[in-house]
C-alpha cells in the first residue's frame, strides 16, 4: 500500500499552519509563553539549588561527606565522649584517606556548646571548631562569578586566625547581645568531656551572618585548638570532613571510603551533604512541588489550545479532507496529516518559547535584582541558570502532548464521510 | 474514437437508499450501466434526477445500498478501505464543482499533491505536474494560489489535478456549474481534449444541454432511472 510519505506530510502540515495565521499564532503563544515560564522557573530553582549546594557544601562547610563513628549523629549528643573519634583513629583515618586522590581535604571537626560571657552579661553559643587553614580550603570554590560580582554571601569570608587560637568569629547577633567589636575580648564556658567546667579568654576577630535568622544570634567558629582545649579532648574529633574535587562524584566517593574503612576496621558511617543539610532537602520538596504546579497548570493550557485549535481547523477544511480523501489519502494519512501539524505548531512555540526565555534570562541576570528568601538574614542575587535537562524534557513532552492533543479531532476527520465532508460548507 | 469493447466499469442494478428521518428515498432505483474504456460520458438531467449520487458511486466514494459496482473487472465491495483509497488514487481522478483546490497550494502544488500522497518523489511529482499543468494551458501560471486565477483557470487546475495519475477514469461533478458560458465551454473543450489525446475516459454530469454537443455518450437520468443512454459518437 502506498502512503504519502514524512516530507510531503510535513510539507502540507507547514502550508496548513500557515492557512488561519492569527488562530495559528495565538495558539503558538500561548505555547511558547507556557514553555517559556516552565524554563525560566527551572532555571531559577536550578541557580537555587546550586545556591544552596554550595551553600551547604561551602557555606555552611559540611564539604561533600561527613565521616563519623556509627552512632555519633543519635546516641552522640548525649554521650559524646563515648562516640568521638580518638585521637588514634583521627591520626589513622588521616593516614589511610591522605593518598586518595579525589580528596581535596580531610579536615577534623569538633562541635560545642556552652556559655559565652562579656563580664556583664552572658548567653549560650554553639560552635565549631575547625582548623583555620580548613576554613580557607573549604571556602574556596563556594561561590559562583556572578555571585561574587553581587557583593552579597558576606558569610563566606569568614576566616579564623592561624596565628592566634583564641581569635574566634561569631555570629553577628552574638556580637551585637553581647556588645563585642572586633578585638574586644569574653570568657566561653563549657564542660570538657568528662564533665569538669572549663573557661577560656577569647577575642573577637570577626563577625558573621549564618545566612539563617534561627542560629545567628549563638553561632561561633573557633580553632580547632580552642574547642579541643575547652573539652579537654586532644587529638579528638566528632567527625572528619571531607571536601571531594568534584561534587558528581560524592556517591561513589561515600561506597569506595565506606568500603576501604571497613576493612581497615573502623566502624564508621559517611553522610553526604544533602543527609546532613535539611534546609536543602525542604526547599528542594518545596521548589518540586511548585515545578510540577507549574507544569501541571501549562500542559492543561497547550493541550486545551491546540485541541481548540485544531478543532476549529477540522471544522473549516471539512470540504479540503474530503477532497484529499476522494484523491486518495487514507483516514491514517489524515490522522498524520493534522497531528503533524499541531506537532509542529507546538515545536515552533516551544523554540519561540525558549528564545523568550533565553532573552528574559539574559535581562534578568544582568538587572542585579535581589531579594532576601524566608528565613534568611541576607539578600541574594535573582539569577536563572538554563537548566537544560528539564528544559529538554519539557520540550520532548509539550511536543508529545502537542501531537496526542490533536489526535481526537483528526481522528473526528478521518472518519469522516467523503460525501458529507466535500458537501460540508 | 476507438470505444475498446471491455467495459472498465460495470454497475449492476445499483440502488441507493437515503434516509431523511422517517422518510425513504431511493436517489438511484435500479441502474445497470457499462462504461468503457475511452469513452466521453455525459450524465444529465433536472436537479434531483440521481446524478450526483451515480457520479459518487462510479467515483468510489459512496457504497450503493444494493447492487455491484466493478471497475477494470475488480469487485470493489470486496475492498476494504485502504485498499478501495488506494485503489481510486491511482485510477481515478476528481473534478469538483467548486474545483476543491488547496488555497495555501501553488497551482503546480495542487497539481502535484493526488502523488505526493502516493508517496512519489517530489522532484519526480514536480516535473509531472509541471507537464500537466503545460497539457492544460497553464504552465504560466504554476506559481499562483487558486486565488489569484479566474475560475476557467481553477478549473484547469483541477482537471490537470485529476490527470497527473494517469487515472482510468475522471469523475466530473458539474464541472462547469460555477463558471461563465464562455468558461464552461472552455473546460468542456480543455476534457474533450485530454480525453482524446490520453485516452482517458471521461464522466462528466451537467444540466446544461448546450455541453452535449460533442460527448460520444449521453445519459439521461430522471427520478433515479436511466431514461434514455444514447451514444452519439
Amino acid at each position: 500500500m502506498k502512503n504519502i510519505s514524512m516530507k510531503n506530510t510535513f510539507t502540507l502540515a507547514l502550508r496548513g499552519l500557515s492557512r488561519n495565521r492569527r488562530r495559528s499564532m495565538v495558539t503558538l503563544l500561548a505555547i511558547a509563553f507556557g514553555y517559556s515560564a516552565i524554563v525560566l522557573f527551572a532555571g531559577y530553582t536550578h541557580n537555587v539549588y546550586g545556591g544552596l549546594a554550595r551553600q551547604s557544601i561551602y557555606g555552611e562547610m559540611l564539604g561533600h561527606l561527613t565521616l563519623s563513628k556509627r552512632g555519633m549523629r543519635k546516641e552522640g549528643k548525649l554521650d559524646p565522649e563515648r562516640y568521638m573519634l580518638t585521637s588514634t583513629e583521627v591520626a589513622s583515618i588521616t593516614k589511610l584517606l591522605k593518598d586518595e586522590k579525589h580528596i581535596e581535604l580531610l579536615a577534623p571537626r569538633l562541635g560545642l556548646s556552652g556559655l559565652i560571657s562579656n563580664g556583664r552579661a552572658s548567653t549560650i553559643f554553639i560552635a565549631d571548631g575547625i582548623e583555620p587553614k580548613a576554613v580557607v580550603d573549604l571556602r574556596q570554590g563556594g561561590l559562583t562569578d556572578q555571585e561574587r560580582k553581587s557583593g552579597m554571601y558576606e558569610n563566606m569570608k569568614m576566616r579564623l586566625d592561624p596565628e592566634h587560637s583564641e581569635v574566634v568569629s561569631l555570629s553577628e547577633g552574638l556580637v551585637e547581645m553581647l556588645h563585642l567589636s572586633v578585638g574586644g575580648q569574653a570568657v566561653v564556658l563549657a564542660n570538657t568531656l568528662t564533665g569538669q567546667a572549663n573557661a577560656l579568654d577569647i577575642t573577637l576577630g570577626r563577625s558573621f551572618n549564618t545566612g539563617n535568622a534561627g542560629s545567628n544570634d549563638k553561632f561561633a567558629f573557633v580553632s580547632l585548638a580552642l574547642a579541643r582545649s575547652l573539652l579537654d579532648a586532644e587529638g579528638r574529633a566528632d567527625r572528619l570532613t571531607i571536601l571531594l574535587d568534584d561534587v558528581n562524584r560524592t556517591e561513589t566517593m561515600r561506597a569506595h571510603l565506606q568500603e576501604k574503612l571497613r576493612a581497615a576496621g573502623f566502624d564508621v558511617e559517611i553522610q553526604n551533604w544533602q543527609d546532613l543539610s535539611d534546609f536543602y532537602n525542604q526547599v528542594h520538596g518545596m521548589f518540586d512541588m511548585i515545578f510540577g504546579f507549574i507544569f501541571s497548570i501549562v500542559l492543561t493550557v497547550v493541550i486545551m489550545s491546540v485541541a481548540n485549535s485544531m478543532g476549529m481547523t477540522v471544522v473549516e477544511r471539512t470540504r479540503e479532507i474530503g477532497t484529499l480523501r476522494a484523491i486518495g489519502l487514507k483516514r491514517g494519512g489524515v490522522i498524520k496529516l493534522f497531528t503533524t501539524e499541531s506537532m509542529l505548531l507546538t515545536l515552533i512555540g516551544c523554540i519561540t518559547g525558549l528564545l523568550i526565555a533565553l532573552v528574559v534570562r539574559w535581562g534578568i541576570n544582568i538587572a542585579h535584582i535581589s531579594y532576601t528568601p524566608p528565613n534568611s538574614a541576607s539578600a541574594v542575587p535573582l539569577l536563572i541558570d538554563l537548566d537544560a535537562r528539564r528544559a529538554m524534557f519539557t520540550f520532548v513532552l509539550m511536543g508529545v502532548v502537542g501531537t496526542l492533543a490533536a489526535y481526537m479531532p483528526a481522528r473526528r476527520a478521518a472518519k469522516k464521510d467523503i460525501i458529507d465532508a466535500l458537501g460540508h460548507v | 474514437m476507438n470505444i475498446q469493447p471491455t467495459p472498465i466499469l460495470n454497475l449492476r442494478h445499483i440502488r441507493r437508499r437515503f434516509m431523511l428521518g422517517e422518510t425513504c428515498i431511493d436517489a438511484l432505483q435500479s441502474i445497470s450501466l457499462e462504461i468503457h474504456a475511452g469513452e466521453f460520458l455525459a450524465v444529465w438531467g433536472p436537479s434531483g434526477s440521481g446524478k450526483s449520487t451515480l457520479m459518487n458511486i462510479i467515483g468510489l466514494i459512496d457504497t450503493p445500498t444494493e447492487g455491484e459496482v466493478s471497475f477494470d473487472g475488480q469487485d470493489t465491495h470486496l475492498l476494504i478501505d485502504d485498499a478501495l483509497t488506494d485503489f481510486r488514487g491511482e485510477k481515478i481522478g476528481f473534478v469538483f464543482q467548486n474545483f476543491n483546490l488547496v488555497p495555501v497550494l501553488s497551482a503546480l502544488e495542487n497539481v502535484m499533491l493526488p502523488l505526493q500522497i502516493q508517496g512519489v518523489a517530489e522532484h519526480a511529482a514536480r516535473e509531472r505536474a509541471a507537464a500537466t499543468l503545460v497539457d492544460v494551458g497553464l504552465e504560466r501560471f504554476r506559481d499562483s494560489l487558486p486565488d489569484k486565477l479566474s475560475g476557467g483557470q481553477r478549473q484547469r487546475v483541477a482537471i490537470a489535478r485529476a490527470l497527473v495519475v494517469n487515472p482510468r477514469l475522471v469523475i466530473a461533478d458539474e464541472p462547469t456549474a460555477n463558471l461563465d458560458s464562455e468558461n464552461s465551454r472552455m473546460v468542456i473543450d480543455l476534457m474533450r481534449e485530454m480525453n482524446r489525446a490520453r485516452k482517458v475516459t471521461f464522466v462528466f454530469t451537467t444540466h446544461d444541454p448546450r455541453l452535449l454537443e460533442h460527448v460520444d455518450r449521453k445519459i439521461l437520468l430522471r427520478d433515479g432511472n436511466i431514461v434514455s443512454d444514447e451514444v452519439t459518437a
